[in-house]
Parts: structure tokens; sequence; C-alpha cells
């Protein structure tokens, strides 16, 4: 092996590899049983060592050794201390106590299937018997020499704790085996544990270690870290660290993170600043005005019924609706009160504008900012969570966001309308094509859908947007055109997101969470 | 919005040109339509409808009428309409109907073409328009029936329960108007409509025989429409009288296009309508609309010449034509109602020259964009919780009452949904914390620590305010490990605090999450922020979470207020 090879492995070692090849200054082949005494390792680290020393091709295993010691279970050791059940028997009966197997079971604190089983052996090799009123008798002339054979086997092994089996005689080793403990089996006496000895012998490169650890000197003692109390004493100088392997798995670690879905909102959100937009917020729980009357949506409206919109059970209604948008919107639907609309022309109901439901549409918070006197020229957005009585599943979640929001302006038009939109394919969806569809909405005329053909979906409607109907801007108090626009975000967060169901997005899942990444950008 | 079946032969032939399905797809935007399905080997279309204002076009007719306009640029003239024709036939109103359904409207059709597409078709309108158009039928309902059968003058009148018998369809048996209402599914689906009244709607003949009970079901006899039929007697009722002859125009607009002769039916009324006592209908109801070419410059953003416009209208549908002042008279066709303001005009030939015939002008008035005080709070907030180790969570906003039951505290009301669809979603949180510990109960397999965040928004009742509800945006941070306490939540909560600049201090206090001991109202001077504590191992239990967890919860909104 070239000296750099030898170099590379001599910085690589590890203190315990040191110290474990150390040992064979003294001999190429060694007994496991020698290094440990020799470095004073104890068997786990001996292990290690042993591991990283014959994978590096240092060292090589060439024999092995199975020694098997004996030492006495919980039961034996206790049949060490009070004697086993049979001789504990046979020795009362032979002072002249009078007992019965009963007397046995309830005072002498012994296991009733110990008991059982020694007055079975000692019936059977007919030592006693039991007669008259249960009581045992024993028989003078019985041999009960193996039971005291038994006895002596367990205080020579307990005397002599671990012994080595093949150091018992021939007989004694039958019987420990007879009695010794096995896994899953009844209480044994003995027990029997292995230990292997294996046989070291140092190879080629092995032995160059252990001269140049020899030569130079070996870092024996445990140094991976370097400490402050070295930097102070200046004793990092005289110590070496062990290189690391780089290439091993890192411990798992979590950091803070902002959520998936959060993110893609924010990256939205920050789109939207930056194309001149202001946010708006409103309300979770609305009105039936802001919601919908303020929208010129009839109460009639099929969207407006009970299974379209969830209503608050209590309270019910808001106290009042603001002056002077009440009766002027009011009057749009009656008869297009003073915005040259022949309105729906029915009867409307104030009791309802009142009632209180969760916000169903957005577009409730531009009528809000509508009403509040904002900015000409000016434009707004809003992320505003929506409410639709739908059943969850895999495309309806129990609430969503909605990105919708206003421009006001002079110059607002059918055709900057349009541009508008562009400007949103472009900059939201990242999208070259785009095509305009006519669409139907009670708020705008005209009304129009935006699809375009993103990079990754394909052609999609990417959201509805018109302009204000007068019936809507002039009863809020706004003179100027407003376009009126709404993006459907959810189906792009979800390719972001790499999920198919929508509900993920508000998953309770942590390890998904941690887990999700999230491409944003065009 | 409807969907309707259409075979694609049938359209092709109402429109007089078979068109591919690209050209179908294209030209259906006219109608606001979108091509759902199209099976080639059944010919079966699926088109759906979004215009909840145009019912003239949820059918064949009316879809391949708006189409055939705009291929020919002719607006079609429906002779029937026109003022002055005499009745032959009469339906007498009675004066009951008045206060329980006051309104009807017929004509006549004969020579019908029948074959199975149009009595599919027919089947359909009647079906979409009373449904949907007519709020399931509470306020226009159609009746049609073989008029060879049935000896004018009608009466339209209220007959008690068990005044007169007849066959209904689906059935049999003759069965009176009460035994309808209870054993025939019409009635069952539709009996609420007329139940509350002590007598119920009958169309009867001179000699007595029953049309219908309306709007429930129509009689066997007269009122079932086969493939031999030619003439027909087309009846709408109703309670509102401008849907209703809307209703009427539109049926007797989709058999004329299928060739049948249209008559008028004259009705007369004991009281006083909006269209007078004696209505000969069908009635063209339309107002026209007068608009300056200006007013279609401004909103289209370019300058739009008159032989444009004209051509573009007339081709959608409309009559275009000189008005006073030197403006533009546009009267919409019989069968639309929808003309409300001069806006919709304006759509309509956006509509008919196409939307992509519109270049797109980017707006060019400045303007400057930023976010609200809240949400600038909220990022900031986020960011600090971000660097604080914690992973943001996102959560419902409706939820179940249960999952916030052990966080109320004393007099604390949620808001509630009135018309609950799932237990599972019939409240508004007004706290973010128990969003947190659906994660905890979902998270267990999760490596610990567990460090979560979630700005969200709340709602609660708040009788204080006009809305008599709240909408504020809270804070909730949770943390969960095997030493987890309130010392190590403390530290966060202290470094958020410090970093915005709020001085603080905590108030011991019980609260129903947090253990007794070690829970504590957050203060800023006399303004409560929020709670911070250890969580209570019962709370944990009930959720299944077996690892301690501490939390705290502020109001951004309080927050807010020491920044005005």
């Amino acid at each position: 092996m070239a000296s750099s090879d030898l170099n590379t492995l001599f910085e690589s070692l590890h203190p315990l590899e040191n110290k474990f090849l150390l040992a064979f200054k003294a001999a190429d082949v060694l007994a496991g049983s020698d290094i440990l005494a020799a470095t004073g390792l104890d068997e786990s680290r001996f292990d290690m060592a042993t591991g990283w020393l014959t994978a590096k091709g240092l060292i090589e295993i060439t024999g092995e050794t199975v020694t098997s010691f004996v030492s006495l279970t919980e039961t034996g050791a206790d049949y060490l201390r009070q004697g086993t059940p049979e001789t504990r028997i046979i020795a009362a009966l032979r002072e002249g106590k009078q007992f019965t197997v009963k007397d046995v079971l309830q005072s002498w604190g012994m296991d009733p299937s110990e008991v059982s089983s020694a007055t079975g052996a000692l019936k059977a090799s007919g030592a006693i018997r039991i007669v008259a009123g249960g009581v045992l008798e024993l028989n003078p002339s019985a041999d009960t020499a193996s039971y005291d054979f038994l006895l002596s086997v367990i205080k020579n092994a307990g005397e002599r704790s671990s012994a080595d089996l093949a150091s018992f005689s021939r007989e004694q080793q039958e019987l420990i085996q007879a009695n010794f403990h096995k896994r899953g089996k009844g209480k044994g006496i003995f027990r029997i544990t292995e230990k292997r000895n294996r046989t070291f012998h140092l190879t080629e490169p092995g032995a160059g270690l252990v001269k140049l650890l020899a030569e130079r000197g070996a870092v024996t003692e445990e140094a991976s870290a370097l400490t402050p109390e070295m930097l102070k004493a200046g004793t990092w100088k005289n110590v070496r660290f062990r290189a690391y392997n780089i290439a091993l798995n890192p411990p798992r670690t979590s950091i803070g993170r902002k959520h998936p879905y959060r993110e893609f909102l924010d990256y939205v959100k920050y789109q939207f600043v930056s194309m001149g937009f202001e946010e708006m917020r409103g309300p979770l729980v609305e009105n039936e005005f802001w919601d919908m009357d303020a929208l010129f949506m009839p109460q009639f409206h099929p969207a407006r019924n009970i299974h379209d919109v969830y209503f608050v059970e209590e309270p019910s209604h808001a106290k009042e609706i603001e002056a002077p948008f009440g009766k002027q919107v009011a009057a749009a639907h009656k008869d297009g009160g003073k915005t040259g609309s022949a309105g729906w022309r029915y009867a409307f109901d104030f009791e309802r504008t009142r009632r209180l439901i969760l916000r169903s549409q957005g577009t409730a918070v531009s009528a809000r900012t509508l009403a509040s006197g904002p900015k000409v020229p000016g434009k707004f957005f809003s992320i505003a969570r929506c409410f639709r009585y739908d059943a969850v599943d895999a495309t309806h979640a129990p609430d969503f966001n909605q990105v919708e929001g206003i421009v006001l302006g002079q110059d607002i038009n059918f055709k900057t309308l349009l541009g508008l939109l562009t400007l949103f394919g472009k900059e939201i969806a990242g999208a070259e094509e785009f095509q305009f569809r006519p669409a139907y909405f009670p708020f705008t005329e005209p009304s129009v859908e935006l699809h375009v053909k993103h990079p990754v979906l394909g052609w999609m409607e990417l959201g509805g947007a018109g302009i204000f109907r007068p019936e809507v801007t002039l009863p809020l108090g706004v003179d100027v055109p407003v376009i009126a626009w709404g993006l459907g975000l959810d189906r792009m967060a979800m390719i972001a997101l790499g999920i198919s169901d929508i509900r993920d997005l508000f998953s309770r899942d942590l390890d998904f969470i941690r887990t999700k990444k999230i491409r944003l950008g065009k | 919005m409807p969907t309707i079946d259409i075979k694609k032969r049938d359209l092709d032939s109402l429109i007089g040109k078979k068109l591919s399905v690209e050209e179908l797809e294209k030209k259906l935007m006219l109608a606001k339509a979108e091509l759902k399905e199209y099976v080639a080997a059944t010919d079966d279309l699926k088109v759906e409808l979004s215009d909840s204002n145009r019912p003239d076009l949820w059918s064949a007719e009316g879809v391949a009428r708006q189409i055939r306009i705009s291929l020919t640029g002719k607006s079609e003239v429906y002779p029937f309409f026109k003022p002055g024709r005499k009745a032959t036939r009469i339906i007498r109103v009675a004066k009951e109907m008045q206060k329980v359904r006051p309104y009807i409207a017929a004509c006549t059709c004969q020579s019908l073409r029948m074959n199975d597409d149009v009595l599919a078709q027919m089947i359909q309108s009647q079906d979409k328009l009373a449904e949907i158009f007519g709020r399931k039928r509470s306020t226009v309902s159609i009746g049609i029936y073989e008029l060879d059968k049935i000896a004018f003058p009608v009466d339209y009148r209220l007959a008690g329960s068990d005044e007169v018998s007849f066959t209904p369809l689906g059935m049999t048996e003759k069965l009176t108007l009460g035994q309808i209402l209870e054993r025939h599914p019409k009635g069952i689906q539709y009996g609420g409509i007329v139940k509350t009244f002590a007598k119920y709607p009958v169309l009867l003949d001179s000699l007595g025989h029953v049309l219908s009970f309306p709007p429930v079901i129509n009689s066997t006899e007269i009122g079932e429409v086969k493939p031999s039929t030619r003439n027909v007697l087309v009846e709408v009722t109703g309670t509102d009288q401008r849907m209703v002859s809307l209703t009427l125009n539109i049926l007797a607009s989709d058999l004329y296009d299928r060739g049948a002769e249209v008559d008028p039916v004259l009705v007369v009324y004991p009281y006083a309508t909006d269209m007078g006592k004696n209505v000969t209908f069908p009635v063209d109801g339309s107002s026209s609309v007068s608009l300056s070419l200006d007013q279609f410059s401004h909103a289209l953003g370019e300058g739009i010449a008159l032989p444009d416009l004209k051509k573009r209208l007339t081709a959608y549908g409309h009559q275009v034509t000189a008005g006073a002042k030197g403006r533009i008279k546009i009267t919409p066709p019989p069968y639309r109602d929808d003309i409300m303001h001069p806006m919709d005009v304006i759509e309509d030939y956006a509509v008919s020259r196409g939307y992509d015939d519109f270049a797109p002008v980017m707006p060019s008035q400045s303007t400057v964009g930023g976010l609200s005080s809240i949400e600038m709070l909220s990022d900031t907030v986020r960011m600090h919780m971000v660097g604080a180790g914690f992973q943001e969570f996102v959560s419902n906003i409706l939820c179940s009452r249960e999952e916030l039951a052990d966080a109320l505290l004393p007099a604390e009301q949620l808001v509630e949904v009135a018309n609950v669809m799932s237990l599972a979603y019939s409240v508004l949180r007004n706290r973010v914390l128990p969003s947190l510990l659906n994660v905890e109960s979902a998270s267990s397999k999760a490596f610990y620590p567990h460090r979560t965040f979630e700005v969200g928004e709340v709602a609660a009742v708040d009788r204080t305010t006009n809305m008599g509800t709240r909408t504020d945006l809270n804070l909730a941070a949770l943390i969960s490990h095997p030493s987890a306490n309130f010392s190590e939540m403390h530290s966060t909560l202290d470094v958020l605090l410090y970093y915005l600049g709020i001085e603080y201090k905590l108030e011991p206090a019980e609260h129903p999450l947090f253990m007794t001991g070690r829970s504590g109202r957050i203060m800023a001077g006399s303004v409560l922020l929020g709670f911070i504590g250890e969580l209570r191992p019962e709370v944990l239990e009930r959720r299944q979470i077996a690892m301690p967890a501490a939390a705290f919860e502020i109001n951004l909104n309080a927050i807010q207020s020491f920044f005005k």
C-alpha cells in the first residue's frame, strides 16, 4: 500500500481504533479477550472498533471460540438460599415435623406448581408417601442422594459466579443442561450464557499503521470536538481532530417556514401591489345589502336563495344600512332610480337587506370600497375568504379565497378592461395567449370571461370581469366607470403545490406541510 | 344556470347551415353559451347557458336563432306580435284569481311539424323556463294542450279540493285536486305553491273538461302532447305578469321558428292589470332605449360608426332606427326583456362584433399600490414567527362547534349558521388556536418538536357593532414536544412583542384551555392582547394529543391600535 494511502488511513483513525491497534504492538495475532484486557475498552466500544477496523481491512478475524458460562437464575438463587423444594420437604420430615401438602402450600411461601411437582417427584421415587389426613411421611430407607446432588451443583455454581461449563463434571453438566432456563419454558435453575472469543490477525496495512502509530504517537483519547477549554488553554495544538464521514445523512430538523399556500397568496398579493393595486378588506359576516343588493343582484336572483348562501343564526340582522346607500340601491332595483335604468321592477324588501350572511363573494368588499369614497383613479384588490353552501369535496373547500378587485378611472372602458385582463394573464398566470368570451354577471355590463393558455395547465378560465353597471356605481356615489374583476387562482395554487384536492390547501398534516415544496414565478 | 341537451342535426337544421363543432363553439359565444360535451355517436350536444337574464336562449330554437341572425345579418320579424290582431279564442279569468295566481297568457300554435326532436325541445324548454326562470313554477308555470280537444271559452278560476276531478298526466285514474296534492308526485313537489289557499287554480273548458291544475299538473285527456299532435294551446300562468308574458313570447317564437302558425288568445280579466283588462296575447312588451353614438364610443373605448353599429345590432336581433335629437333608437326583439340600461345594448354590440375584435389597451392612469396597515402588521408578525422557527398554517374558518367548545370564555358567543348543511361546518371560529390543536391531533407522527403558528381571521358576535358581529385578525402559536412549557412559549411571545415595540405584562388568569396556575392574560396597559399558557391535559386528551403543549393567542387588531 502506498504511503499516501496509509497516511489517509492514519488521519481517519478514531481514538478507539488507535487503542485497539496499539494492542498489536506485542503480537500480530491476539485473542479478543487479550485486547479487552490490554485496552480496557468495554465490550460495546470494542465491538465498534472491531467493525471499523475490519471494514478498513486493517485486521481480520481468523478464529472464534465459544465458551459457555453457568450462572443461577432467580429461582436458582432462591434454592441456593433455602434449598430446593424437595430437599426442604425431606429435611423437614427428617426433623420430625408433621404437615400436609396444604400446609406447605399455605405457609412455606412456595409456588403451587413447585409444591405439586416436588411432592409428585418425591412420591414417584418412593421417598415419601401420603398417609391418613394427607400427612406426608418419609420412607426411612429412601435414596435422596439425587436431591442432595442437585443442591450441591447449585451451591457450586452459586459460589463461582459465571463458571465455565466445562469446569463441571460430566454428571454435573448433564444436570445443569436439564435444569437450565430457556426462554418461554418454565422456571429453570441455571442460566447458560455463551461468550465468543475471536482471534484477530493484523493485516499488512494494519501492521503498517501500528508502526506509524508507534512512530508518530497516537491520539488515543476522544478528541472529536474542539472545546472552549482547548482554545483557552491552547491544548488544541496537541490534538488531532478526527475527519468526519460527510457522506452520511444529517439528522432531521425542521425550520420556521411560511405555509406554501400562503406563500402563493403572498406572491399574488405582491404582484397586485406591484401593479399599483391597493389592498382592501371586509368582514367575514356580511349583510345581504353589501353582498348582493348593492351589486344589483335582484332579491329573487337564483344565487340568493337558501341553498347558495349561509345565513347567520343570531343576531340575524344588521342594525341598519348606511345612509344614503340603502335608499339609493333600493331605487335602482325598483325602477332604476337616477341611474338611467329601468330597474328590475319588483318590490324591494328592506328587511332582507339587513339579513346577516357569511360573505359569499369577494365582490362584497369591492361594494364597500365603492361606498367609502375611493380614490379616482384607483386600483384595489382583496383576497377574501368566502363561503358557499356546497357539499365539501375535492373541488369544494368549506371556505375558500377569492381574489377580487376594482379599477376606477375616467379612462376605463371596454378596451382598457381587456387590457387589464391581458396584464393579469401575463403577470399572474404567465400566459402569452388570451381569449375573451362574453359572460354574464348581474353586476357588470359588458361582462367578460378571461381564458388564458397557462404554461402548465393549458387553456383555462382565469377569471371573470366587466364594467360595473351604473345601477351599482351611481347609488354608491361613484360616477366614473369601474372595472370589476375576479380571478380563480386556486387551480394555479394547486399546481404550484402539486396537489389535486382543494382541501389539501388547508391540510392539518404537519408532515405534509413541512415537506411541500412550492414553485413560484412565471 | 341551465344546461340543455340538443341534437346537433336539430340545431343545424334550425340554424340553416351545418356547422363544424369548432365553428359551433365559436358561435356559441354569441349566446354566452359553452359547449360542454359533444357525443358524435349519438349526435348529442350539451350546452351550458350562463345568462340568467336571457331565458330565450335556453332552448335549441333560441340558441339557433342567435346564431342564425348573426349569419344572415337580418333581424327576423315575428308577425304574430303585430298589434291589433283579433283573437277568436278567449280565456276568462275569475275575480278570485287575483289573490292566488293572478296572471295568465296564452296563444295557439297550429300546423306544427312535430317530430321527436321538436317534442324533446318542447318538454325541455317548458322545464327550464318553469324551473329556473319561473323559480320552480312559483312565479311562472306552463301548460301545453291539444287545441282540437278544447271547447272555448276557457275559464281560469278556483275550485275546491273535491269540486273537480280529472286524470292527471302519469296516472290512469281520476283524482280530485286534493288527492293530486296528496298522491301525485308533481302534487307533492309543487303543491306547496297553492296549498295555503282554500281553493286551487284550474283551467276548465266550456264543456267543463279540466285542462289542468296550474301550476301542478295537466290532464291526460287534453294536456298531453304526443308525436301526432299538430295544433296546441300554449298557456302560461303566474304571479308576475311581465314574466308570464315574456315566457309566452319565448315559447311562441320558438314554435314559430319550427314553422307553426301562431294565433292570439284574448284574456279577459275582471280586475285591472299593468297590461289592461282585456289583453290579446302574445304582447310585444319590449321597450326601446335611445342613446347617442358617443355613448357607444365612450363605453367601448373607440370610435363607432353608425353603419357598423346598425349592422352589428341588427345581426343580434335588434331594430335600429333614428331617434330624437340625433340619438339612436334600439328596439329589442319581443322574446327579450333584459334591456334595462343603455349599457346592455352596448354589450350586445360588443358581443355581436366579437370580443376578440377589440384590441386591448392598458389603462394609462398611474396609481400607487399598497397593503392595508393590518396586512402589513400581519406580514411583520409572520416574518418574526417564521424567524423564530415556527411552521405557518392556513386553516378553514368555517368549522364545527365541537372544535371550539372547550376554548370558549364565559359570555362569548359564536357566529352560527342558521341553515346548517353539515355540523362539521356550522360555526365560524372565534380563535385560531383550536385550528392549531387540530394540526396537533392530526400530526402525532411528524417528528418533534412541533412549533406552529397561524395568522388568520376569526369572527365573533359583538352587539356593539352595526353588524352585530366582528371580524378580527389573530395570531396563535403553539409548541409541542416532551418538555414544551410555559417558559419557552413566553420567550417567543416576549421577543415578538419586543420587536413590535409593545410593552406588556402577564396577569395570572384562568382559561379553559390552559392549566390553572400556568396561564395568564397578555396585557398592554389596560388593553387585553390575548392569552398564554400550558394546555390542560384534559384538553389534549380530548383531542388525542399525547404530547405536552404550550400556546398563546393575540389579537393583531388590538396590537395595531397602539400604532395609531
